[in-house]
């Protein structure tokens, strides 16, 4: 037999010895509790909608609020410039 | 690899179809060393071949439902196989990138004389050399898939494969030595 050959064959029984007893049952037991604890598409789809809304809510609510507040100084400083312009006026 | 004949039943595969524990267990048993002897040419480390074996299964499992011809199980476990080997070489180069560098992080072969034979330790260290898909390559056709399956299996012509396979020997043959030939 060519070295290759029994290589490939040695290799073979190498790694085989390398899994252990009951190695079937344990794939059996592994593949079914994974698809016990597997979640559905429709609860992945309603976890992605579910995350999507909160997003864009936070960031609508974000956006409102630094526009309410830029609104909010800038009223302000039109406010002072306008008394500032009122006191130069009567002195 | 020893063996290449086929170690299935149609009747067996639609049993597992079905959803019967039994004829999935004896499918296991049938191919474990199989795809064992296979992941350990495309990986390269003794310490992976039974996690990623026990992944191949369990992805065998759940999804041979959804294999049409019961008489191709053989050549889609071993696609299945082929696939889930590289993904895992491409999540462990990715993961290099993102973390620090770790022994277990590393893609390295086993040192040689990590196992008990010369023989062994050449092809090691000559499949080490070749890229990921060439050692699949090579592990598939140790495995009797024919150049047509692989071809199917790769998306690619018969012709290309052949081309493929040729230069992948090559490279084996001018890595693999062996200190003792016979």
């Amino acid at each position: 037999m060519k070295t290759e050959t029994r290589a490939w064959n040695h290799l073979q029984r190498h790694a085989a010895s390398q899994l252990n007893p009951g190695f079937a049952d344990r794939v059996l037991r592994a593949a079914r509790a994974g698809a016990e604890a597997a979640p559905s598409l429709l609860s992945i789809f309603a976890l992605s909608a579910a995350t999507a809304v909160l997003c864009f809510a936070a960031v609508t609510l974000y956006s409102a609020s630094s526009r309410d507040s830029a609104e909010r100084d800038s009223i302000a400083g039109w406010q002072r410039i306008a008394a500032d312009s009122d006191d130069f006026a009567v002195n | 690899m020893e063996s290449t004949q086929p170690t299935f039943s149609v009747d067996l595969v639609r049993r597992a179809q079905r959803g019967e524990p039994d004829a999935q267990r004896e499918l296991i048993v049938a191919y474990q060393h199989r795809v064992a002897g296979f992941v350990y040419a495309i990986i390269g480390r003794s310490d992976s071949i039974e996690d990623i074996a026990q992944l191949i299964f369990i992805k065998m499992v759940r999804a041979l439902d959804r294999l049409q011809a019961p008489s191709q199980f053989e050549s889609w476990l071993f696609r299945l196989a082929r696939n889930t080997c590289i993904d895992h070489l491409r999540r462990q180069k990715l993961r290099r990138i993102f973390t620090p560098f770790a022994p277990e992080h590393e893609n390295v072969p086993e040192p040689a004389g990590a196992v008990d034979s010369e023989e062994l330790d050449a092809l090691r260290y000559a499949l080490a050399q070749l890229r990921p898909q060439d050692r699949a390559l090579l592990a598939l056709v140790q495995e009797g898939r024919s150049h047509a399956e692989i071809a199917v299996t790769l998306r690619s012509s018969v012709a290309a494969v052949k081309a493929r396979l040729h230069r992948a020997r090559e490279h084996l043959r001018e890595h693999y030595q062996p200190h003792h030939e016979n």
